[in-house]
């Protein structure tokens, strides 16, 4: 069952009040945060939000095309190896 | 040719047609950039053994190849399973601020602000973007890897150059 529309999305209120001073302050200070069900509002877009994945804070670039999903949807608890020998990845 | 001269490029995955040919998954970001690849490497039994391409009908990651010298389901039911690797000279040089995650490993993290931070161990690939793993001061940094961060990439010197998120470095080294 999906959240009720009349509470809104759920985000951490310590979250929102960070990103919001951030916003206020022009700063683009990198945001701790354990809360890994908080939704990515619009706001948060170029903030840098380290997300805990239970072991280790993973720093969270929030884009665009991120808005709408949680936070924790980025920060894999579990290590999925790839193919050692795959070297076609890159910055491009 | 060793595997550590070459790179993963993908997997036969099966049969296509009764005239030998088969079925290939490319595991590449930009598989049209691999339409004119006329030989492909197989790993058997660990060691890699040279194929020749006589017609490739790419379909986004997938293709259908035909190989010379096998002709028939028989000889192309062999093949499946093999895993597909091409030599590292054939990947598509990346120039300015772009690169590939094989090759900055070990290349050394200067920031802005605070200097050099360390040298890259390895490159961690997140489901939305991927991250340096550096040491410094025997601590782990995570750098998330995008244009806001990267600010310049020297080969010459095996140098990037960062602009680190406030607080970013200071989280790390303070835990």
């Amino acid at each position: 069952m999906s959240r009720s529309l009349k509470k809104g999305p759920y985000i951490h209120y310590k979250l929102e009040k960070r990103v919001l001073d951030n916003i206020e302050s022009g700063k683009k200070t990198v945001i701790k945060t354990w809360s890994r069900a908080s939704m990515i509002a619009p706001e948060f877009v170029g903030q840098t939000i380290a997300v805990h994945n239970g072991n280790k804070f993973i720093p969270v670039y929030i884009t665009e095309n991120m808005v709408g999903h949680k936070l924790g949807e980025f920060a894999p608890t579990r290590i999925f190896r790839g193919h050692a020998g795959k070297k076609d990845k890159g910055k491009k | 040719m060793q595997k550590e001269e070459c790179f993963y490029f993908g997997k036969v995955i099966k049969t296509h047609g009764i005239k030998g040919e088969v079925s290939i998954r490319i595991d590449a970001d930009q598989p049209a950039a691999y339409k004119k690849v006329n030989m492909i490497l197989l790993d058997i039994n660990n060691k890699l053994i040279p194929y020749f391409i006589s017609s490739l009908k790419l379909n986004v990651n997938k293709a259908n190849i035909s190989i010379v010298d096998v002709n028939s389901v028989e000889k192309a039911l062999e093949l499946i399973g093999r895993e597909i690797y091409l030599p590292l000279e054939w990947l598509p040089q990346l120039e300015g601020n772009q690169f590939y995650f094989h090759e900055v490993t070990g290349f050394n993290i200067v920031d802005e602000n605070h200097g050099k931070v360390g040298t890259i161990e390895k490159v961690l690939e997140y489901p939305t973007q991927a991250v340096f793993q550096v040491f410094s001061q025997g601590k782990e940094v995570l750098i998330p890897i995008n244009d806001e961060v990267i600010v310049q990439v020297n080969r010459n010197t095996n140098t990037i150059h960062v602009k680190l998120p406030d607080g970013l470095l200071e989280m790390y080294l303070s835990s």
